[in-house]
């Protein structure tokens, strides 16, 4: 069964890794995996489109937590945007809102600042 | 249907984790909930669930969970998750520090906090060798 699906496209030079479903222990290594091969390739800085996500749990949580670290040492980002309902909820409760990189759109993010 | 209760026990391994969270919807859509709290619903029994998988039984053995679930009146259902794993109260839990920058956040210990956020009304108790950790969830919620 397939519950998240990770759609990967490449705007102004940098990678926009776009998030649907849920994101919960079953599908959390998968967007990892993704990541880490984007960071395989040399990319410091990830755009994540979260507006197509519904659910997160702890386990994706960890993924996020795990990738941010690794780019931030690399003196990159992970750059997260669009979230809303329970997704946002979440990061709200957790804390990671303030922590990560948090933009309203796309557009947003790809400039960062 | 009111008072009613079912159960389900399922092995605890990641494998089992959607029969889990399926079996708890029947409940919700039982107990009429709104499609908000079914998905806080799916994250209460992920993180429940998980957590003793990963915990409960750290010997290696093939270990359990036990579901069970009740709709006390329309729009409130009651959920117990057990197992028969090491005694493990997790109200007595340490919060973690979300103060801390991402450099010395841990990337773990953040599903019983947002089980203790989410389920004001959890209750936990050792029975026997099990232990059974209860949470309501209403309509309104």
């Amino acid at each position: 069964m397939t519950i998240v699906t990770i759609e990967r496209s490449q705007l102004s030079d940098q990678v926009v890794l776009l998030v649907s479903g849920r994101m919960d222990a079953e599908a959390a290594p998968e967007f990892e995996d993704q990541c880490k091969a984007c960071i395989a390739e040399g990319r410091t800085v990830l755009v994540v489109d979260l507006g197509e996500l519904k659910y997160v749990s702890s386990m994706g949580l960890r993924s996020f937590i795990s990738v941010a670290k690794t780019l931030q040492a690399k003196g990159g980002a992970l750059r997260l945007c669009r979230l809303g309902g329970l997704v946002k909820q979440v990061f709200e409760i957790t804390g990671l809102l303030v922590l990560f990189q948090v933009y309203e759109s796309v557009d947003a993010a790809l400039a960062g600042g | 249907m009111p008072g009613a209760t079912r159960s389900l026990t399922i092995a605890a391994n990641t494998g089992s984790l959607h029969a889990a969270t399926e079996f708890a919807r029947t409940g919700a859509l039982e107990a009429s909930l709104p499609e908000a709290r079914i998905g806080e619903l799916d994250l209460l029994i992920e993180e429940i669930f998980m957590n003793v998988c990963w915990h409960a039984y750290p010997d290696g053995r093939q270990g359990v969970v036990a579901l069970t679930y009740s709709v006390p009146a329309p729009g409130e259902l009651r959920v117990e998750v057990a197992d028969q794993g090491a005694a493990f109260n997790p109200l007595t839990a340490a919060p973690p520090d979300l103060t801390l920058n991402l450099e010395g956040r841990p990337i773990g210990g953040l599903g019983i906090f947002l089980v203790k956020t989410l389920a004001p009304s959890l209750t936990y108790r050792r029975d026997r060798d099990w232990n059974r950790l209860t949470f309501g969830i209403t309509a309104s919620s």
